[in-house]
């Protein structure tokens, strides 16, 4: 018998008089020991799901019309089938935590920052063992935190969550939710925040103790390369409906579902290839290929200041020394992880940042140290488009007027007539309707305003553009449309183009060539297939070794 | 074809501008209803107050002459209240949607313009003897008086020899919120005096509002140094109490209502550049500022387009805060006898009902209750105004 059963589950969203058929009909189920991922775009309804599951969802606003959640309850030796739907709130209470535990996506937000690690993973054993003396449940709690192989956990124990990483806390996290060694643990992303060498432990770790403890787990992603690597089954959700289930195996090599098969085709490494001859050619040509941009020796410190007198005593090194050349009409790839400074790079290059040292060149033009009056020609030579589809555009302002706006200050169009036709072309460039000009921010999803971004960016029409993690925010399938219509304006505009992203899968799809930071420094640079093929650094080997693949 | 279709699409954009939401959200409850309902009250009286209180009559036939007296007595300041407002209706229905900043521009040049011209050509009527107006009156064929037919200033000291008298006592005079120590009529000095509760509002955080925009958002975009300097400013400001500083500065200046409004507007910016500073210093690290940045637009675009517009929401809020304590501050001064001298304001009008040897309740009552309810409105719509703007309660 499964340990989990949902049977045409329903649930319904009430927001502002409408109703949402956040879940719609959707029958699966656990077995014992096995892993069942969740897949799908954002909005799919995965996680309202998971919290309907564990009966989380406010009363107030969320409604089962129908379906069954079944779950075998193991209290003390006897196991009796309940359906969660039906229980009092008390039950839930004794079941969530002990009998189905749940982790979620931000490791920042989900621990208690006002108290020790150590105490919150006590306080989740002593509320679901009532008997327990402290004593046992702290070395319960030692033992949890060593099993998700915390470093020295005895003095992490007192540790605040602030005072560790996020993979550490992660762990923590995980540690709660298996000190009472539940029966089902529902992942919602666990690992969505984390960096991909994080990520990489993380997901082996979670593996490990599911196959110690016989657990089951439900494990939510968007990342198909995640699933590759975790799970015995996979779900794949559209719309509140559960399109697809079957072996991960299966699903994966031969989708039978329309949406499933769209979706797989949108993961980076199935995409397309592009013509690769063309790239070595271009690749020989090197030597004659003049560069665009260039920083040599470029620093960017943050000093860290101390004391009453604020004096500094150190300095964030967020860019040290770095010196990398952007040849003409080249995609670059600037990878990864977070903090290795690749978005202050980026900023730098283009005097968004001022730097501590070292020189930027654009076309053998020197940067650094022109005033905002001198920069303004160079200002048009080269922009940036943002990570964030939220705050990259200005919520009060007409599509139309951002996008002539910088067309005015640099004097590109007769007229406000000629220039609303630019804009208008600009905007077919990325894809766009015409009349979305006469818009604002807020009515567009945010695929549509990342192309409106790069509209923004190329208004201008620039030589050279830092595109900051364009597609991180967004979907695979829209990350995918995005891509290929870089792409194709690269093509067009002949455009160099600075990638920054954490995404090695996008990488290799897209970039010519890629630099690899750490810690500030560059560790690596080279062509993308020489750097992500053959890797020479050991710390891109181990970046790339840890990339989850669809294919291993 | 090109250009009214554009036109016709920016027409609709415009209607789901966010300060259009923003204004639909806060009005939507009773609170700012009503609270919106007696300033829109108190801004009709202010404007009309010569034709709702005063001794002379509207309109007046004499041998068949049809005349207005009323008009030959409007001072500077009446016409450019009237000028002002019927502007301000006519921009607001009119069919050219100019921007914002235009319409405020064609606004502020009118008013200067009236201004200007008005002092060139009215006459100021000097020690007008309201006694003759009523005398005057056997002499019409008919005549129109306004609802309360005597001025703030109308001591009637031709109708009665006891001067002060409790409201609907006399049945051939009515007086209907009754009369102060000298004789003048209740309800004609409370309705004059609006105005001036209005104007100290609107004025003083008008002046205040603008400093603290400018500094607030210099000190906020530019951080660093600019913003330790402003910051200090800032405080230095914060430590001066106002009430005292008004204080020394009537001393010094005299009981000028305008050197009120300036003096009070020179003291509170410090909470407006406050809020302005916090807004800038998040907005600044928002992409689409950097992205401006990127762009090369000139630090005004900046400041002001991108910037304020995205900040302001905050500062709307305190702006209404603002106008009931500078209504107050008013009424203080007034309170304490420092206040104007001969027009009369609600705070120089409870002053009067404490000084008088007996306590006569009309006298505090009414005055006291309009403060009240004008500070409780702009309290009201204050908060109805920060409830609008904030995203956590919008979902809820």
């Amino acid at each position: 018998m499964s340990l989990l059963q949902v049977q045409h589950l329903k649930t319904w969203l009430q927001s502002g008089g409408n109703t949402v058929k956040a879940v719609d009909d959707v029958s699966f189920s656990i077995e014992k020991g096995e892993t069942f991922c969740l897949v799908g775009e954002s909005g799919s309804g995965k996680s309202i799901l998971a919290l309907s599951i564990i009966q989380l969802l406010p009363a107030r606003i969320s409604s089962h019309p129908g379906g069954k959640i079944l779950f075998d309850w193991r209290k003390q030796a006897s196991t009796q089938q309940v359906d969660m739907l039906k229980l009092d709130e008390n039950a839930l209470c004794d079941i969530r935590g002990s009998r189905i535990a749940m982790i979620f996506q931000e490791p920042m937000t989900s621990l208690n920052p006002v108290f020790r690690v150590g105490e919150q993973i006590m306080e989740a054993l002593l509320l679901h063992n009532p008997g327990l003396s402290d004593e046992i449940a702290r070395q319960r709690a030692l033992a949890a935190m060593e099993e998700v192989q915390i470093n020295n956990a005895a003095s992490r124990f007192n540790n605040y969550p602030h005072e560790l990483s996020g993979g550490q806390r992660q762990r923590i996290m995980i540690a709660m939710a298996l000190a009472c060694e539940p029966d089902l643990l529902i992942a919602d992303e666990p690992t969505t925040a984390l960096d991909v060498t994080v990520q990489a432990e993380v997901l082996k770790l979670i593996k490990a103790l599911q196959q110690r403890k016989r657990m089951s787990v439900l494990f939510i992603t968007h990342d198909f390369g995640v699933v590759a690597q975790i799970a015995d089954k996979v779900g794949v959700m559209k719309k509140g409906k559960l399109v697809e289930v079957g072996e991960t195996r299966q699903v994966l090599k031969h989708p039978s579902h329309a949406y499933s098969q769209k979706l797989l085709a949108a993961v980076p490494e199935n995409l397309p290839r592009r013509d690769k001859s063309k790239l070595e050619t271009t690749g020989e040509n090197k030597k004659n290929n003049e560069a665009l941009v260039k920083t040599a020796r470029l620093d960017v410190f943050f000093p860290i200041r101390k004391g009453i007198l604020q004096r500094v005593v150190d300095y964030v090194r967020a860019v040290d020394d770095v010196t990398i050349d952007i040849h003409k009409g080249k995609i670059v790839a600037l990878v990864g992880e977070s903090g290795s400074g690749k978005t202050t790079l980026g900023r730098a290059i283009l005097q968004l940042q001022k730097p501590t040292a070292g020189s930027v060149t654009i076309d053998g033009e020197e940067l650094v140290g022109l005033s905002s009056k001198e920069l303004k020609p160079w200002r048009r030579k080269m922009q940036i488009a943002f990570q964030d589809p939220q705050s990259s555009l200005n919520p009060r302002l007409l599509i139309a007027k951002t996008l002539t706006e910088p067309m005015q200050v640099h004097g590109i169009g007769k007229d406000d007539e000629e220039r609303l036709e630019l804009a208008a072309e600009v905007l077919e460039a990325v894809q766009l309707k015409r009349d979305f000009l006469w818009r604002y921010p807020h009515e567009f999803s945010g695929g549509q305003r990342q192309r409106i971004g790069l509209a923004r960016a190329l208004a201008v029409n620039p030589e050279f553009i830092v595109c900051d993690e364009i597609t991180s925010a967004l979907d695979v399938s829209v990350q995918a449309e995005v891509l290929q219509l870089l792409l194709e304006i690269r093509e067009q505009r002949d455009l160099t183009l600075l990638f920054i992203t954490h995404n090695i899968a996008v990488v290799e799809y897209l970039s010519d060539e890629t630099i690899v930071m750490k810690s500030g420094k560059v560790v690596e640079q080279g062509l993308t297939s020489d750097v992500c093929g053959n890797p020479q650094n050991p710390y891109t080997q181990k970046l790339i070794a840890a990339v989850p693949r669809l294919n291993s | 074809m090109n250009k009214t279709m554009n036109s016709a699409a920016l027409k609709k954009a415009r209607s789901s501008g966010f300060l259009r939401r923003v204004m639909q959200q806060t009005f939507s409850g009773w609170g700012a209803k009503i609270g919106l309902a007696w300033v829109g009250l108190l801004l009709i009286l202010a404007v009309f107050s010569p034709f709702l209180a005063n001794s002379m009559p509207l309109l007046a036939s004499q041998d068949g002459h049809l005349q207005a007296p009323v008009l030959r007595y409007l001072n500077v300041e009446d016409i450019v209240v009237l000028a002002a407002f019927f502007i301000f209706i006519v921009l607001l229905l009119t069919p050219l949607r100019q921007s914002l900043k235009t319409l405020l521009l064609v606004f502020l040049m009118a008013i200067v313009g009236v201004t200007i011209v008005s002092k060139q050509f009215v006459v100021e009527q000097q020690n007008i003897v309201y006694e003759d107006f009523r005398h005057q009156l056997k002499n019409y064929d008919w005549y129109l008086m306004p609802p309360v037919p005597y001025a703030p200033r109308d001591y009637l000291r031709d109708v009665r020899s006891l001067p002060l008298q409790a409201p609907l006592v006399d049945k051939q005079h009515i007086h209907w919120m009754g009369t102060e120590e000298n004789g003048g009529d209740v309800l004609s000095r409370m309705i004059h005096a609006s105005r001036i509760a209005l104007g100290i509002g609107f004025l003083a955080t008008g002046i205040a509002m603008v400093i603290g925009v400018i500094l607030g958002g210099l000190m906020g975009y530019f951080s660093g140094i600019v913003d330790i300097l402003g910051m200090r400013l800032v405080e230095i400001f914060e430590s001066i109490p106002t009430l005292f500083l008004l204080l020394t500065f009537v001393a010094f200046f005299g009981r000028s209502i305008y050197i009120m409004m300036i003096i009070i507007g020179l003291t509170s910016w410090s909470g407006y550049a406050r809020y302005i500073r916090a807004e800038f210093l998040r907005l600044r690290k928002q992409d689409f500022v950097q992205a401006t940045i990127a762009s090369g637009l000139p630090l005004r675009s900046i400041l002001f387009r991108h910037m304020l517009p995205n900040g302001v929401a905050p500062l709307l809020v305190a702006a209404s805060f603002g106008v009931a304590s500078a209504i107050l501050a008013e009424a203080t001064l007034s309170f304490l006898g420092l206040g104007l001298v001969d027009s009369p304001s609600w705070g120089q009008m409870l002053n009067q009902a404490v000084k008088s040897s007996m306590f006569n309740w009309w006298m505090a009552v009414f005055p006291g209750g309009a403060i009240f309810m004008t500070v409780f409105a702009y309290n009201l719509m204050g908060e109805a105004l920060r409830d609008a703007i904030d995203p956590q309660l919008d979902k809820a």
